[in-house]
């Protein structure tokens, strides 16, 4: 029986795996529900689904996936009869012209997405220019670029999923068809094309979930126009919002119903294989079906959607914004005072100090002394005023820029009725 | 109208392989004719040679006296049904039948109207909707001949369509199988590793070995007078005892066969008459011909009873006669009761129940 | 010649005519149009000077060895010049990259055993699921969910300081625990799937009788399910390698200030520094950096290329 707590070993294994898996995007959904303006989960502020609105009028986001769905769609165009293709010459060819064949159609996967983006954009800008064309030719076109840079690797994608299908075809089909007069076309289109339909389907569903992902290639190719991953990275890169967390959880979720549908549809299908599907009772039989399903699931989506519509987080705001300054103006307060008892010592020294910090401090950027809006209070330890350890308290600055978004207090204004008639109206920083 | 189907010295050459080694026959219109042979005997590649699949090396074959050198599978007058039947899993048992006249352009409801009387025809009314994976193996298979009539071939190929179903089943099917051949007066070519389904059903059987025919006849002649050594050991048990020719005589030789007493062999006008005295032979002796006999009866070979495998109906003495294994079947009945193991005896046979052919290579159990 | 031909002929006898055509443009569209002719023309590329486009064509347009000279030796001559900047970030990359991929296996192949071996039918279906379903974020919003984690008011520093396992911030991005982090993260599926694929197809008995035998459990996975498994460990670690050596977003969202991966120089030289040759040659430079570093691993460990994408 010693062996007990080892058989759950794996279990715990899997538990941490899934954890690691899944940690990240919990944790990122949940930032997109604070009302905090940095996305973080402590402290906790105020629920709100002001970011979800906020996406909504992201004019800029709103081009991008409209773009990347322009190019998605071109890239399934393209890319799966290119697969089917590619799948479909290996399958014919004999081993060793197989061998090499498959090496050249499987490279574009290997090779980095950004020496394809590069290559894409300097063939068509030198065919171009070798042809004359302006800049307003296809050549020079960020869409038709991205669809083609992106077809270039995910073609091979799709033709993977080809080979494992047609790995299971019958070749003795195609056979009965041309011995029963069919001529190849035909049993091309009757028999093998219908076997490979699910192929196409999925071929087709990862082809458009790669093409919208990709970034690398595009990144390059897209010029002019943008994408809705070049969009996001900006924003990314150039400041951190929670209203990004919230394209995060619309696409979780999205992708959660989409799993959830598909597994019941699944489970439909082996039970009505296996001759167990409930038919008897017809109660059973439509709660089953996967059209009331994604029904109900649509339901539940909208309603959270309607709830947070209607939700009004502006009072736990206003309060939160109190607090805030309510904590601000006590460190100013200490720092004064502070100030004050060092004054014969050491004359400004620290004061200069510390509002060089706090105005040095971008939005959004990570540097070190970033920190300071993570912890008002925590990190600050009184008495001690080493210049750059003291940093992070200077307390005005570094509330400015990315916490308070201005204009999101501002219209917030009815909950202003509500505040302590000690506070100014305007909700800038100080 | 039927056509008769020649083979005009057919060669198959795969590389240095020969699949098929000069294959010289003709099948007459409307029989039922199998090839029969171990696994890798070269007569799946003759299928294939006939229904166009593959163009032979060498040689000629014709159909209706017309060569069909550069004639694709879709245009020959010929159908096949597979080994793994190759219905189409996608599409319902009425479209399968239908795919023939799909692909020749027959309107929807011609098709449909003639998908309904050969379901008829194999008796299948009504299950036109099913798809095939929800018939039962018999089913599928009387569907797969369905299909291939569709077409209206002149002749139906079929490469051992029966190997995929338990024994009860097949031996049903054999009796279908010749009993739709009967109806439709099509001339049948059938592959078969197994001589059962060889000789219950065919008109005429072609033994092959190593990609040579080796015996054309029918059932009874390829039984009782093999030609070959692989014939007589292939086809059916044989006891198979190498020796010499003593003696010969119109169609009886004496053969020695290392036994206590020398043996007479019928020879007939076959191969094994033309054995000169003392030129080495093989005797063939079927388990079946050996009877016990009195110790002075012809050909009496005097043996113990080494060991017995029970089958019900028949039971297999396995006896050791002078050093060599011989093997005896008798019918489980009140008379063969005396014969355990262990008890000697003598067994004897009739000549012209066993036979004396030219040494040769001998099918390996 | 007519070789070639009696394939052709053969070609279109089995396929007809229109399936053929269909077949015959669709990969020479792909091969020479979308793969072959762009990286020959980025090679092209790597070997000009940087000319506005009027000078192009003209007299001034001439191959040169400049654009790899600047990466090895920078811009200045002589023998002590080596471009120990960009070379040195080439090589972080790839032990990074190497790093990474190690990582991946590690994590991966109790995870893909586990789950090929043990678990099936709708348990397998839905844990096979919850692998995927992360992987439908894109890569973009999976780093800014490092970010989040790991950024100095990240999640994992309240944690720490609130546990008080540590008093001040630590700096997890400029460490560059969050870019490794992150990669591992971005990649796993592609390690899990060809792992699982291989590992599946392994018959269960052939454990059993190993462990029957008197194997231990390191010795089952050792001798029996490793080797059987090396295609599918071939597979996985090329994509992971070589998604990893030629990854941009990550890099760029989780790499500290000071910290670059190779590709954001090429990336720099083609949008911000606006020379394209060098950008080119720099491709080029990871290009064959990495299929050679592949190629050798290979070599190494007795795989064939064909293994890749099973």
């Amino acid at each position: 029986m010693t062996r007990g707590p080892a058989i759950l070993l794996p279990f715990l294994y899997l538990a941490l795996f899934f954890a690691y898996l899944f940690g990240p995007l919990i944790i990122m959904a949940i930032t997109a529900f604070n009302s905090a303006g940095f996305p973080r989960v402590s402290p906790w502020e105020c629920l709100t689904f002001g970011w979800f609105g906020k996406l909504a009028q992201d004019a800029r986001l709103l081009e991008g996936i409209g773009n990347s769905l322009i190019i998605g769609v071109g890239v399934v165009l393209i890319a799966v009869p290119i697969g089917l293709a590619a799948a479909l010459t290996l399958s014919q060819v004999g081993p060793r012209l197989r061998a090499s064949l498959y090496t050249v159609f499987i490279a574009p996967i290997l090779v980095p997405g950004v020496v394809i983006g590069l290559s894409t954009l300097i063939f068509w800008d030198r065919l171009g220019s070798a042809l004359g064309a302006g800049y307003d030719t296809l050549f020079y076109d960020g869409i038709f670029l991205t669809i083609a840079g992106q077809v270039t690797f995910i073609a091979a994608y799709s033709m993977l999923v080809f080979l494992s299908r047609i790995q299971r075809f019958d070749p003795t089909l195609t056979e009965a068809a041309l011995d029963m007069g069919a001529t190849p076309t035909q049993a091309f289109v009757k028999v093998l094309l219908p076997f490979m339909a699910p192929a196409i389907g999925s071929a087709a569903v990862l082809a458009f979930l790669a093409s919208m992902e990709n970034y690398n290639t595009t990144v390059f190719t897209v010029v002019a126009e943008s994408t809705f991953t070049t969009v996001l990275a900006s924003k990314v890169r150039y400041g951190l919002d929670p209203s990004i967390s919230a394209v995060a959880v619309i696409i979780v979720a999205g992708t959660l119903v989409a799993a959830t549908v598909f597994e019941v549809a699944k489970r439909r299908q082996t039970r009505a294989a296996s001759g167990l599907l409930a038919l008897d009772r017809p109660a059973l039989k439509l709660i089953a079906h996967p059209v009331f399903v994604a029904a109900l699931l649509a339901a539940l989506v909208g309603w959270v959607a309607w709830t947070g519509a209607n939700h009004d987080s502006s009072v736990c705001e206003m309060r939160v914004l109190e607090d805030k300054r309510a904590v601000q103006e006590r460190l100013e307060q200490e720092r004064r005072e502070r100030l004050r008892e060092l004054a014969p010592a050491a004359p400004s020294q620290g004061g200069s100090q510390g509002g060089g910090a706090g105005g040095a401090f971008a939005p959004g950027s990570l540097a070190p002394g970033g920190a300071a809006p993570a912890a008002p209070g925590g990190a600050f330890a009184p008495g001690s005023l080493v210049p750059g350890g003291a940093a992070p308290a200077s307390p005005g600055g570094a509330f400015a820029p990315g916490s308070l978004t201005p204009g999101g207090g501002a219209a917030k204004q009815p909950g202003g009725a509500f505040a302590p008639a000690g506070l100014a109206p305007s909700a800038g920083s100080d | 109208m039927t056509k008769d189907i020649t083979l005009d010295y057919v060669s198959v050459q795969f590389g240095d392989y020969v699949a098929v080694d000069g294959a010289h026959l003709t099948i007459q219109g409307g029989e039922f004719f199998s090839f029969l042979g171990p696994s890798g005997c070269g007569k799946t590649t003759l299928l294939r040679c006939i229904s166009g699949f593959q163009e032979p090396t060498s040689g000629q074959i014709r159909i209706g006296g017309k060569d069909m050198r550069g004639i694709g599978p879709n245009k020959r007058p010929t159908a096949l049904i597979f080994q793994n039947l190759a219905l189409f899993p996608l599409m319902s048992v009425a479209d399968n039948i239908a795919f023939p006249l799909e692909v020749r352009g027959v309107d929807r409801r011609t098709r449909r109207k003639r998908a309904d009387e050969l379901l008829e025809l194999i008796a299948l009314p009504g299950q036109g909707d099913k798809k095939p994976s929800e018939l039962s193996g018999g089913q599928r298979q009387r569907v797969a001949i369905a299909r291939a009539l569709a077409v209206e071939p002149d002749i139906l190929l079929l490469d051992e369509p029966l190997s995929a179903l338990d024994l009860k089943l097949r031996q049903h099917m054999r009796r279908e199988l010749r009993a739709i051949q009967k109806q439709v007066g099509l001339t049948f070519i059938y592959i078969t590793h197994d001589q059962g389904e060889a000789l219950t059903m065919s008109d005429r059987v072609a033994v092959m070995s190593r990609g040579r025919i080796e015996q054309v006849g029918d059932a009874r002649a390829v039984y009782d007078q093999p030609r070959t050594a692989f014939v007589a050991s292939f086809v059916g048990e044989n006891n198979a005892l190498p020796g010499r020719v003593i003696s010969r005589e119109a169609g009886v030789s004496t053969l020695d066969l290392g036994l206590p007493a020398p043996l007479r062999v019928a020879t007939g006008a076959g191969p094994g008459a033309k054995l000169a005295p003392g030129a080495e032979c093989l005797a063939f002796v079927r388990p079946e011909a050996l009877r016990p006999c009195a110790p002075d009866a012809t050909n009496a070979i005097p043996a113990t009873v080494a060991r017995e495998e029970f089958e019900g109906a028949q039971r297999h003495l396995v006896l050791d006669a002078a050093g060599r294994e011989l093997r005896m079947t008798l019918v489980n009945d009140d008379r063969s009761a005396a014969f355990g193991p262990g008890s000697a005896i003598h067994v004897g046979f009739a000549p012209d129940m066993a036979c004396a052919l030219p040494p040769g290579e001998m099918a390996s159990a | 010649m007519t070789g070639f031909r009696a394939f052709l002929a053969g070609f279109v006898d089995r396929n007809g005519l229109p399936v053929a055509i269909y077949l015959g443009v669709a990969v020479t569209i792909w091969v020479f149009l979308l793969v072959a002719l762009p990286q020959l023309a980025m090679l092209d590329f790597s070997f000009r000077h940087n000319l506005p486009p009027s000078k192009m064509g003209g007299p001034e347009d001439v191959y040169t060895l400049e654009q790899y000279r600047y990466f090895f030796l920078g811009s200045e001559i002589g023998p002590e010049g080596w471009n120990a900047l960009d070379i040195g970030v080439l090589v972080k990359t790839l032990i990074a990259a190497v790093a990474v991929t190690l990582i991946d296996l590690a994590i991966c192949y109790p995870v893909a055993y586990l789950l090929a071996q043990s678990a099936r039918g709708a348990a397998g279906r839905l844990m096979v699921l919850a692998l995927i379903v992360p992987f439908w974020v894109n890569e973009i919003l999976r780093a800014f969910a490092f970010r989040i984690l790991f950024g100095a008011t990240g999640v994992l520093n309240e944690l720490g300081m609130s546990a008080g396992l540590w008093s001040a911030p630590i700096d997890f991005v400029g460490e560059d625990v969050a870019l490794y982090a992150g990669l591992s993260y971005a990649y796993i599926l592609l390690m899990i799937f060809p792992l699982y694929n291989a590992i599946e197809s392994l018959d269960r008995n052939q454990i059993e009788a190993a462990r029957d035998m008197g194997a231990s459990i390191l010795q089952v996975h050792r001798k029996v399910v490793i080797p059987y498994a090396k295609p599918g460990i071939a597979s996985g670690s090329t994509m992971v390698f070589m998604l990893t050596a030629g990854a941009l977003a990550a890099p760029q969202i989780l790499g500290g200030p000071s910290n670059l991966w190779f590709t954001q120089i090429v990336y720099q030289w083609f949008n911000d520094g606006g020379n394209w040759p060098r950008g080119s040659a720099y491709a080029i430079v990871l290009l064959a950096v990495c299929i050679g570093f592949v190629m050798l691993m290979m070599r190494v460990f007795r795989v064939s290329i064909g293994a890749i994408g099973r």
